[in-house]
């Protein structure tokens, strides 16, 4: 099948997924108990029968639930998620202000993690039974079963107090001149507009939550790729390459790693969305002005134009990282054809 | 912790490697793009809920609004005197029912343009009307009057000699009316509900204050800079953010590696870990407290009888609570008045006695105990984190064979439980929002109209009303300053004896700052007062 219909089909299908997902977000938001009023007004004005009325024609609560459905879908559809009950302004806008921030820190972190889980999974198939394979395991663990909350603090406390290496919470230095956007990403930004100074901050900024956020990543990528390698490794053509005199790098990274690499694809692409959608306890910690405090600030505050913006923006992420994953697969693997 | 010696030349060499990186992308960020002037950095957790002055409420709140939007009369540093503010006099008539201002000429707004008597109307009639979290500040306001473009008369519907206090409050502080109205804003009770100014009031400020606002961004900076213009003294520092630093530990990990300058919720716990030579840390008591509400009113009858109210006020240990939640860091509260207001002298401090718990209960045919919800807000109020203080209670009324079903709840979710069909225990706080008791005893007292009275389910149950209080307040409010302290007293005393609010502890405030900056202090009102913040030269 032509790779450009496939992705089109599969596209054609993603305004069903986040009808779905619309559905599902909007009856929960019905099922709570609470009262989306509580949020928006102050306790004397909800005491208040005109105040009340006037909310609820204002945010469009006097409907019956079915029109505040249709309503809903139909806005959503017209590229309007409503307004935000607690930062006042259009939960699109609030969203293209923090998906970058995240986007940036998510990438950062699948890069970090992605690339040394890699490579230590590689070594440690080398390794196999050593203590560098041993070590590598440790590493993976710690990086899979360490609370972001716990990791997160330590990692501040560690190399922004004590050793004064990296910066504090934050992107950029609040010190600094504010950098004017182009993209959002501060990093692309900074090269964009020729300000190195600003680029080197952003990225010294980046490090800390990117590394907290990209270990778990990393314990998960070097697993999977040395169980992927020393199965790999002891196959008949990486014999025939060792009998050939091919060196030990060039058998690991061009005869064994492109074959290993395969199973690790999935786990990227849900690594990405999960992150993506996972970087809550990171960005909160580490007072990142992304998607996740977004999510976490809007629940808390009963948010419900914004709760149901972040979901049907999870949904989308996982539908479009699923297909870059199947993607990948072909890139590949030439064996795999799409259908 | 303690870096190791023989790691340190590791870490020297990494610190060269980063600074070498900088360099060679440009410059190093920090030592670039600072102006001559430096930014005061502040951490906290915005937590703002609006900027529009009508609308706010909360504690960021208090701090930008006493920034940039002056009011007609100011607190003094001692927390009790009513200085000048945009009025240069003002007087009172004998019962305290006619404030009348006189706006000093030199004040100018932002924009240049002169405070006027009209603005000032203006603005307590939009506050009044739009009826945000603060509208009750002029609730016992008749009619404002405007005989001169530089004179304010004020005439309440009943005498009320603690209404200089509810001026000074910085959600009174005086808007540009001319400009807000150009964005949207209204003022009249008829017109309240098309008022659209407040995203507008989310990007810009239109005050009078020493500072305006420069950007906001939700969830990550409020960025004020100094007003150029202000017809008082100039602040010092050029440019103030704060910055959304959400946990306390992360507030004092970013002021001890000098990110930040100030940080404002280091809870006395994390304060005891601050060791960096260049950050100084005092722990001040503050006027805010926690407490206990029981609601006798609440949904499914709970036997909440005045003994049974008594015997959950002795059964707890409010040393150990304070010990328990804060390290120590705080002080018992008899009453539901802050210790140094009017009226809250004196009292007895709060008695643990767990024999005398268990008499009332076996009075009051309780012997076995009983089973009770305490629906609450999962929050962290001014450094105690509600779940432990709630888990604390619980253990404590559990000796006494009072089991309690906790249920922490978001606050929005907790307001609606506590504002319909209650819930028999909760706990919230109380930040003063001016220097004066009427706030307390409007919020506390079993007294028909005031916010607990309401919650507490009171006009469901008999005898719950407390019409004594009504009276004394009345007369307070018309007395001179010396009786009216002594009637304040004695309707705290009766509110003890209400036992429907049973504080719990007033935590200590912890001002956490490097050592280059001066001017740090507790404002009851403003709680950080920007404008009196410079650097050490």
């Amino acid at each position: 099948m032509n790779a450009y219909r496939y992705v089109l089909r599969r596209l054609a299908g993603l305004p069903f997924l986040l009808l779905g997902v619309v559905t599902v977000a909007f009856l929960l938001s019905q099922l709570s108990p609470a009262e989306p009023l509580a949020s928006i007004l102050s306790e004397r004005q909800l005491s208040n029968p005109e105040a009340v009325a006037a909310a609820k024609a204002r945010w469009g609560l006097d409907r019956s639930p079915v029109e505040q459905y249709l309503y809903y879908v139909k806005n959503v559809f017209e590229g309007d998620l409503g307004i935000s009950f607690r930062t006042k302004q259009p939960v699109i806008e609030d969203l293209a202000a923090r998906l970058p921030a995240t986007m940036e820190l998510v990438l950062a972190a699948l890069f970090l993690g992605v690339g040394s889980g890699i490579v230590l999974g590689v070594v440690a198939a080398r390794f196999r039974d050593t203590v560098v394979d041993q070590l590598v395991r440790l590493i993976a663990l710690f990086g899979s079963s360490l609370p972001v909350f716990w990791s997160g603090l330590a990692a501040l406390s560690i190399f922004s107090v004590q050793l004064g290496l990296l910066p504090g919470p934050g992107r950029m230095n609040p010190r600094a001149a504010a950098l004017d956007p182009i993209t959002g990403f501060n990093t692309i930004d900074a090269i964009l507009r020729g300000n190195m100074a600003s680029f080197s901050d952003a990225v010294t900024h980046l490090i800390l939550p990117a590394a907290v956020l990209g270990w778990a990543t990393t314990g998960v990528i070097s697993r999977l790729v040395r169980a992927s390698m020393l199965d790999v490794l002891g196959q008949d053509y990486i014999l025939m390459a060792k009998a050939k005199g091919s060196s030990g790098l060039r058998i690991l990274f061009h005869h064994a790693l492109r074959n290993a690499l395969l199973p690790a694809i999935t786990v990227i692409g849900y690594s990405f969305a999960y992150l993506l959608t996972g970087a809550v306890l990171t960005e909160t910690i580490f007072s990142w002005p992304g998607v996740g405090s977004y999510a976490v600030e809007s629940a808390r505050a009963l948010d419900y134009p914004a709760i149901m913006g972040v979901t049907m923006l999870g949904g989308a992420v996982f539908v479009l990282t699923n297909l870059a994953t199947d993607l990948a697969y072909v890139l590949v693997d030439p064996r795999i054809k799409l259908q | 912790m303690t870096i190791p010696k023989n790691v340190s030349g590791l870490v020297a060499s990494a610190r060269v490697a980063i600074l070498a990186a900088g360099v060679a992308a440009g410059l190093g960020a920090t030592a670039s793009a600072q102006g001559d002037e430096q930014p005061l950095i502040i951490a906290r957790n915005l937590a703002v809920n609006s900027l529009d002055p009508a609308r706010t409420s909360c504690d960021t709140c208090n701090i930008y609004m006493a920034a940039v939007y002056d009011t007609v009369v100011r607190l003094g540093q001692d927390n009790k005197t009513v200085e000048p503010g945009l009025a240069e006099r003002w007087e009172v008539n004998g019962d305290s029912t006619v404030f009348t201002f006189h706006l000093n000429a030199k004040a100018v707004f932002a924009d240049g343009s002169p405070v006027e008597a009209k603005d000032v109307k203006w603005s307590w009639e939009r506050l009044t009307n739009l009826q945000g979290g603060m509208s009750w500040l002029f609730e016992q306001v008749k009619s404002i009057e405007t005989p001169d473009s530089h004179t304010v008369v004020v005439t309440l519907s009943q005498p009320d000699s603690e209404f200089l206090g509810k001026v000074i409050a910085p959600y009174s502080g005086v808007v540009n009316s001319k400009v807000a109205s150009q964005h949207g804003a209204k003022t009249s009770k008829e017109e309240a509900a098309t008022d659209t100014a407040e995203p507008w009031f989310l990007a810009n400020s239109a005050g009078s204050g020493p500072y305006v606002l420069a950007a906001y961004a939700p969830d990550s900076e409020l960025r004020l800079k100094r007003n150029d213009h202000y017809w008082n003294k100039q602040a010092d520092i050029g440019e103030v953010v704060i910055r959304q630093v959400k946990d306390s530990v992360a507030q004092a990990q970013s002021l001890m590696s000098g990110a930040v300058d100030i940080a404002t919720e280091v809870s006395p716990d994390t304060a005891k870990t601050i060791s960096a030579p260049d950050v100084t840390v005092q722990t001040v008591p503050s006027y805010q407290f926690l407490y206990l509400a029981l609601s006798p009113g609440a949904k499914g009858n709970p036997p909440l009888s005045v003994p049974v109210r008594q015997a959950i006020g002795y059964a707890i240990d409010y040393k150990k609570l304070i010990d328990f939640t804060i390290g120590g860091a705080g002080q018992l509260v008899p009453v539901a008045i802050p210790n140094g207001f009017p009226g809250a002298d004196g009292l007895p401090a709060p008695e643990y006695n767990v024999k005398k718990a268990k008499e009332l209960l076996a009075s009051a045919g309780l012997k076995d105990g009983f089973t009770m919800e305490a629906v609450f807000p999962n929050e962290n109020y001014y450094g105690v984190d509600m779940s432990t203080l709630m888990q604390f209670v619980q253990q404590e009324l559990a000796k006494v064979s009072i089991q309690l079903q906790l249920k922490p709840v978001t606050f929005p979710v907790w307001l609606q439980t506590v504002k319909g069909e209650g819930t028999p225990l909760t706990a919230s706080f109380y930040g003063p929002d001016y220097f004066g008791t009427d706030q307390y005893v409007r919020t506390f007292a079993m007294m028909p109209g005031t916010r607990w009275y309401t919650r507490s389910g009171a006009e469901r149950v008999q005898g719950m009303a407390n019409p004594k209080e009504k009276e004394l307040l009345d007369k307070a409010l018309a007395s001179p300053v010396d009786q009216r302290d002594k009637l304040y007293h004695e309707i705290a005393q009766l509110m003890i004896k209400d036992r429907v609010i049973i504080p719990l502890v007033g935590p200590n405030t912890v001002l956490a700052y490097n050592n280059k900056v001066e001017g740090m202090r507790y404002s009851v009102v403003a709680l950080l007062p920007l404008q009196e913040l410079r650097f050490k030269k």
